[in-house]
């Protein structure tokens, strides 16, 4: 699975949608990412890839303070799935590849 | 004094050595006036300003007015919409976070359920307040240390999402905690919890209990008591310290 690139993503939160862009990088064999939203940009913790499934975490401060956790699968430009903040019930994510870029 | 002394007279005595250091410092005009501000935005819980206002203007009558009990605004004198029923209250003067004595912000009411895409949910309304001018006013009021932040009902939640509670202990309405917790704070399950400069109160209900903790943690038990026989409500539960 190719992660690495810039992926427009979707969170439907309990304060409404988001609208995020991840860039995930190849960093000497390390993989790293960032998410920018509205006012900031933050860096991705605990990336772990299995098969077609990413987990990470991250901390926001805008649109609120909220620790999250994210676990979506990638097929193709595509990804789904959920993050969660805490006992919170889930938020639906979805995201596809920025095109641009040959891969 | 005799704190080991069970008796009766002790309570008289420890009433006779509570501190009264705001009403006597608000004897002297000009000269460490306090004051109670409640900040209104808009679609605020109108019970959870109006509950502490009314306290905390009854503490301020039995302390002859070194309390100054005011409706504020992070935008200034203005009329402000309730989220209930379009409930409309005056703000009278602009948030002041250098005025020295309580800051209280209340919770939003509103729609639980719905598409927060479409509907100005109560958490919405939260975390819109966050992106007002009263963020920065808020933060530098928690900054300021001779003023106690007091929150009642969703107030702590709509500080939290701005960032402004980070690993704090606090409380919120039941139906807010999760997400209290999710912004780092330490969610505490009582009616009112005390963490020093800032006092959170539960549900809208709590704000009677809040104010009148206010009153005893400034004035003494004498003034909270009197308050409480004016109202004739008793407050429940322990505050957490």
């Amino acid at each position: 699975m190719d992660l690495i690139g810039d992926w427009d993503v979707v969170i439907k939160t309990p304060i409404g949608s988001l609208q995020i862009l991840y860039t995930f990088t190849d960093d000497s064999g390390a993989l790293t990412g960032t998410a920018t939203g509205k006012g900031e940009t933050v860096p991705l913790h605990d990336i772990s890839v299995a098969a077609q499934r990413v987990t990470w975490r991250q901390s926001v401060t805008k649109p609120m303070r909220l620790n999250l956790d994210f676990d979506v699968e990638v097929h193709g430009d595509r990804l789904t799935g959920h993050s969660k903040a805490g006992r919170l019930p889930r938020s639906a994510v979805t995201g596809v590849r920025r095109q641009g870029r040959i891969s | 004094m005799h704190d080991a002394d069970p008796t009766p007279a002790l309570a008289i005595s420890r009433r006779d050595v509570t501190i009264w250091p705001l009403a006597v410092v608000g004897r002297f005009p000009d000269d460490g006036l306090v004051y109670a501000q409640i900040v209104l935005f808009d679609g605020f819980d109108p019970l959870d300003v109006i509950a502490p206002f009314e306290v905390l203007a009854a503490g301020s009558d039995t302390v002859e007015g070194a309390l100054t009990v005011e409706l504020v605004s992070a935008q200034g004198p203005r009329p402000v919409v309730s989220g209930t029923r379009d409930l409309v209250l005056h703000a009278t003067a602009m948030l002041d976070p250098s005025k020295p004595g309580y800051v209280l912000v209340p919770g939003a009411s509103g729609p639980i359920e719905g598409d927060p895409d479409e509907v100005d949910t109560i958490p919405v309304l939260l975390a819109r307040f966050g992106e007002t001018a009263a963020a920065p006013l808020m933060r530098e009021a928690m900054a300021n240390p001779d003023v106690t932040v007091a929150t009642v009902c969703g107030g702590s939640l709509a500080l939290a999402m701005a960032g402004l509670l980070e690993g704090r202990n606090a409380v919120t309405h039941v139906l807010g905690l999760d997400v209290l917790e999710a912004t780092g704070v330490n969610v505490v399950r009582a009616r009112v919890v005390d963490d020093g400069d800032l006092v959170t109160g539960g549900g809208v209900s709590s704000g009677l209990d809040v104010a009148l903790h206010l009153l005893e943690r400034s004035y003494g038990p004498r003034v909270a008591i009197a308050v409480e026989e004016l109202f004739e409500y008793e407050r429940r539960g322990t505050v957490w310290t």
